[in-house]
């Protein structure tokens, strides 16, 4: 077994395995002996993984890494408040039945049946107060995005899934649901088949519900997925026989406003071309993940601005993206990048981008070579 | 004093330390011989104490053998034993000892560092007190009715004294030992300590204790455990109710249990809470192991015991065996699903390979449900199912087979699709892998051909229904497989759990090829009148552990007249299908999985179904004893069991009996299919089959030459 390290990146890491990455690696059958970790980049976890994985390959830390992503978003645990924890904790060590009973009479409804959804807690800013809903509004505001161009962004994804199913099966293992197993998955399940602009249209705003723009239809969807890649250096791959899939060139990533945080990608393509000496144009697929289409629609106004360029939507997110995929978190980066250099292998392309917004305001671009 | 030879005894810090370490053997057991030497030094001790006015602080006993203390008595004299009076002398004798342990004037504890077993426990519990090792290897039990004998050195008595009535009855009437944990939970031993100082929390046990144990009252918990440990009534109940379970499921076949349970329950009272008990009570014991020891059922069990422990050693062939790592299983159906759950749950990863998705979820269910449902029995925690099941990769095409070391094929019982199958393997497979075929009749040979190069990898690995509880593995020898092969398999199947046997690629092999023939006469008993739940009551009689219809059901009717038809294709008119078989299963009714095949299956309930008999022309019912109907079966088996010994499809009888035992259930009691021919004779069974032939008009019954030659010469199988 020449793998030296699993690495995962997620997100909401399940309580009942502090390290998924450890768990998965055994779960697999790969030998006790080897290493294992999880990481957390929030939105960027599943491109951490993989960066991590190029840096250990170039430090000569590693030779041979499986680099992931994974998330279950429909497991993410409900949590007793802060007040209910307390008194647990006090039930726990009370040694006495009176000290017991004095804490069990201190249990109101509000603590029992009023759970804090941990999904809720994970999608929101801690520090800016803005759920990752509110941040798209921002900008929707600030960019002056219509409702209307944020609605034919998301019906394109949905089309563009489903001209694609062929294609994305190519990199779907079918999953059996146990415990019947009579059911196997073996395709995404957001898609709305004959999506029209009007069912769109009809979606009143969630976020902000008397002036807002930004629906659950155009937004991504709450799903679970999990992606991993296979990384080696070049000739290690050669001379084990392997035809790789592409070359990790470059990435970046980028700090900026968390209230403002899915400009992200903005910033970290303006970065990462200046970076590598490249112009927006030498780039010829592109992979912006859709976390919400206000979000995407401003990255392009603001790199137009910047003098970035302007990105031809020809060229983003050609097989659909994650408003009709949906977007596991941890997930989507590792597998913007197996989509990417897949669809790179169809066209025969040589130079390809992706990059994502991450929740807490920063951005990540990854370059893809092949 | 005499010199000593199993035992040594030394002094540490005013402690008598007694090391039991039998020479030239991995384990201690305890024969006569070590019996004596411990009997000296207990003399030994006991003038020292007295004469230096209780110099001593206490008695340590513990084994030099890693992860054993004690594993039993010597089985060999017990199997000597001729007459219940010298079993009773040799109990009575034994007790002495150990009473004398338990009387001696300082206090003693035992360490039990192991697997503490039979007379080794029961040393163990004439201590006054048992610490155990923090260690997976320590087992502590009295498995003494496996072997159709009962406790004989006072275990009876101070098991229940120490753990209680209900607790005590369980551990000597299943014969199931009790981990570390476990006994300490239930009051077995008193402290666990880590093997490295077992010796010092030992020494400080007994300077804590201050003197000989003073209290021996079970722990009980909770209203009825003190209702059925203490009261007369409750007491009386617990017995009835055991009784009735064990008759149940031994329906009086093993005298053994029933004699234990007469002897704990009888001697409890009296035995509860005393120091020191009646002597009364171990009479009673020793009279009642007199009476089992000497039986023809302790003789079987021991045999069986031996032959068990042999095949579990056995080799096979001198080549060295290569190590498995990854396997694939080509197959999801219920026996390729069974053997991915076996081999993940022995940590090796599986690609299970069918040809579509529907298939694979059928396969990973089969496996889940084994894995899940030995979670809720709590055989398994869930984290080893959630292992487990992770160990087991779908897949509809080959991809990862390249990385087996080994691939077992379970597909559909047909040679054209078998071929097809290999063909695709071999060129999906790295050089050197072995491709197995669980197949049930199917030439491997004919297999093989299909692979193209490389015959020597190819070989038969056959497993029995249901997977993860048949302890029998057939490795089947096609015409070039090589020994090293055979080697791999061999240790492989061990490595599993299971026992091989080494078999010749023959239509049917060895085990089905007796056992069908045997089914096939139920069938065509049936037709000749005899009612179907008749033959099953006596084939349950004479101790099988399920009647030959049940059984049919249970396997499936349309997989077992496919297997049937295949035979008869191959042998002929010796093994003609009933046409019962054809025309139940041609019916719809399909056994088990069908809910209705010779009986009506409900939920955890079964009826005979009427409608068998309309499936059959009109005929008076059959006024044939139970005597008939069992020779026809038995001796049918007997019969083909020559054959295959003439044939050469295995070495020798106890191929057989081991095969029968552990992979059709054949009764242990009666000492397996062969040596059970032996305590008939070969002449009366050749006198008998000639009857049944010339009565039928049918050559099925014509005794081999095999069989003819022991009649004549007055040899049995075994002698």
């Amino acid at each position: 077994m020449r793998v030296d390290e699993v690495i995962f990146g997620e997100v909401a890491q399940p309580p009942e395995a502090s390290n998924v990455a450890r768990v998965i690696s055994l779960l697999v059958g790969i030998p006790k002996e080897k290493r294992a970790y999880t990481l957390s980049r929030n939105c960027a976890s599943g491109i951490e993984s993989a960066t991590s994985a190029a840096e250990k390959i170039q430090a000569g830390l590693d030779e041979v890494v499986i680099a992931g992503g994974t998330e279950s978003m429909s497991n993410i645990p409900l949590f007793y408040n802060r007040e209910a924890t307390k008194i647990f904790l006090q039930l726990s060590k009370a040694r006495t039945l009176t000290e017991k009973l004095a804490c069990f009479l201190k249990f109101r409804p509000r603590h029992l049946l009023k759970p804090e959804v941990g999904l809720t807690l994970g999608l929101s800013d801690p520090t800016c107060g803005l759920n990752m809903g509110q941040t798209a509004e921002v900008l929707a505001k600030e960019y002056g995005l219509t409702r209307a161009e944020q609605d034919e962004f998301a019906l394109t994804s949905h089309k563009r899934v489903q001209a694609a199913r062929a294609k994305l099966k190519e990199e779907i293992v079918p999953v059996h649901v146990p415990p019947k197993f009579e059911k196997a998955v073996t395709e995404d399940n957001g898609v709305r088949e004959n999506l029209s602009l009007e069912d769109l249209a009809k979606m009143r705003p969630y976020f902000d519900r008397a002036t807002g723009t930004v629906t659950v239809g155009n937004s991504c969807q709450v799903t679970d997925g999990a992606c991993a890649l296979l990384m080696m250096k070049e000739e290690l791959a050669k001379s084990m026989g392997y035809t790789p899939l592409g070359y990790l060139r470059a990435y970046t990533y980028v700090g900026v406003d968390p209230s403002r945080m899915g400009i992200g990608p903005a910033y970290a393509i303006a970065e990462l071309l200046k970076k590598t000496d490249l112009k927006l144009k030498d780039i010829e697929l592109l992979e912006i993940n859709e976390a919400f289409a206000a979000q995407v629609i401003a990255c392009e106004r603001q790199m137009e601005k910047d003098g970035v360029g302007k990105i031809n939507r020809d060229i983003l997110n050609v097989n659909g993206g994650s408003i009709a995929l949906g977007h596991p978190v941890g997930t989507t980066g590792n597998r913007l990048i197996l989509t990417l250099l897949r669809e790179m292998k169809r066209r025969n392309l040589r130079l390809g981008l992706i990059s994502l917004c991450i929740g807490g305001g920063q951005g990540a671009a990854v370059l893809l070579e092949r | 004093m005499a010199m000593t030879h199993n035992l040594k005894l030394r002094f540490e810090n005013g402690f008598a330390v007694v090391e039991f370490d039998q020479p030239d053997s991995k384990v201690n057991v305890l024969s006569s011989e070590s019996m004596a030497e411990l009997e000296g030094i207990l003399a030994q001790l006991r003038a020292r104490q007295d004469s230096e006015g209780k110099a001593l602080k206490g008695l340590v006993l513990l084994s030099q053998k890693p992860d054993i203390f004690i594993a039993g008595a010597d089985i060999k004299e017990i199997e000597k034993i001729s007459s219940p009076a010298e079993a009773e002398q040799k109990a009575r004798a034994g007790q002495k000892i150990f009473s004398a342990l338990e009387d001696l004037p300082l206090p003693s504890v035992a360490l039990i560092n192991g697997a503490c077993l039979g007379g080794g426990m029961e040393l163990a519990l004439a201590c006054d007190y048992r610490l155990a090792a923090h260690s997976d290897k320590v087992r502590m039990g009295l498995p003494e009715v496996k072997l159709g004998v009962i406790p004989g050195f006072g275990g009876t008595v101070r098991l229940p004294r120490l753990v209680g009535l209900r607790k005590g009855l369980e551990m000597i009437l299943s014969g199931n030992p009790v981990s570390a944990q476990a006994a300490l939970k239930i009051g077995l031993v008193d402290g666990l300590a880590s093997s490295q100082r077992l010796l010092t929390e030992g020494m400080e046990l007994l300077s804590k204790m201050k003197g000989k144990r003073r209290h021996y009252g079970p722990k009980l918990k909770g209203f009825s455990d003190v209702f059925l440990d203490k009261n007369p009534l409750g007491r009386a109940l617990l017995k009835s109710q055991t009784q009735k379970f064990v008759w149940k499921n031994t329906k009086g076949q093993y005298p053994a249990v029933l004699k234990a349970l007469e002897t704990v329950a009888g001697n409890y009272p009296a035995a509860r809470g005393a120091r020191g008990a009646s002597d009364e009570a171990y009479q009673r014991e020793a009279k009642a192991f007199g009476q089992v020891a000497s039986g023809e059922i302790s003789k079987n069990l021991i045999s069986v015991f031996y032959m068990m422990e042999k095949y579990k050693k056995a080799k096979w062939v001198e080549a060295a065996p290569r190590p498995i790592g990854k396997c694939a299983v080509l197959g999801a159906g219920v026996m390729g699903g069974g053997i991915a759950q076996l081999l993940s749950h022995r940590g090796h990863p599986v690609r299970m390979k069918d040809i579509n998705l529907g298939a694979l979820g059928r396969g990973l269910r089969q496996a889940w449900d084994v894995f899940y449902g030995a979670v809720k029995k709590r055989r398994m925690r869930p984290n080893q199912a959630a292992l487990g099941m992770g160990l087991i990769s779908p897949t509809a095409d080959y991809s990862g087979f390249s990385n087996a070391d080994l691939v077992i094929e379970a597909v559909v019982e047909d040679m054209k699709i078998k071929k097809i199958v290999w063909k695709e393997v071999a060129s999906q497979v790295k050089p050197g892998a072995i491709i197995a075929s669980n197949t049930s009749c199917l030439s491997v040979t004919e297999m093989a051909e299909a692979l193209g190069a490389a015959p020597e990898r190819a070989v038969g690995m056959h497993y029995f229904n249901p997977v993860h509880r048949m302890p029998l593995v057939e490795v089947i020898r096609a015409a070039k497989t090589s020994d090293e092969t055979i080697a791999t398999l061999v240790e492989f199947s061990k490595a599993l759990g299971k026992t091989p046997i080494v078999v010749k690629d023959e239509c049917g092999f060895l085990v089905n090829r007796i056992l069908l023939p045997y089914l096939n006469e139920a069938g065509l008993l049936l037709e000749e009148g005899v009612r179907f739940e008749k033959i099953d009551d006596v084939l349950l009689d004479f101790g099988m552990p399920m009647g030959a219809f049940i059984l049919m059901d249970e396997i499936g009717l349309d997989v077992g007249y496919k297997v049937a038809a295949l035979l008869e294709a191959h042998f002929g008119e010796r093994m003609k299908v009933s046409h019962i078989f054809k025309a139940i299963h041609e019916h719809g009714w399909l056994g088990k999985k069908s809910g209705r095949g010779f009986y009506i299956h409900e939920r955890k309930k079964r009826r005979p179904n009427p409608g068998v008999y309309t499936l059959l022309p009109q005929r008076p019912e059959s006024a044939m004893g139970g005597k008939e109907i069992l020779q026809r079966m038995l001796f049918k088996m007997v019969n083909e069991a020559a054959l295959c010994l003439e044939e050469k499809i295995c070495r020798e009888a106890s191929d057989v009996d081991i095969g029968m035992i552990m992979g059709t259930g054949f009764p242990p009691f009666r000492g397996g299919l062969l040596r059970y021919a032996d305590t008939v004779g070969g002449a009366k069974i050749v006198e008998a089959l000639e009857k049944m032939k010339e009565k039928t008009g049918s050559p099925r019954f014509a005794p081999c030459g095999y069989l003819v030659n022991l009649a004549k010469t007055g040899k049995g199988f075994y002698r």
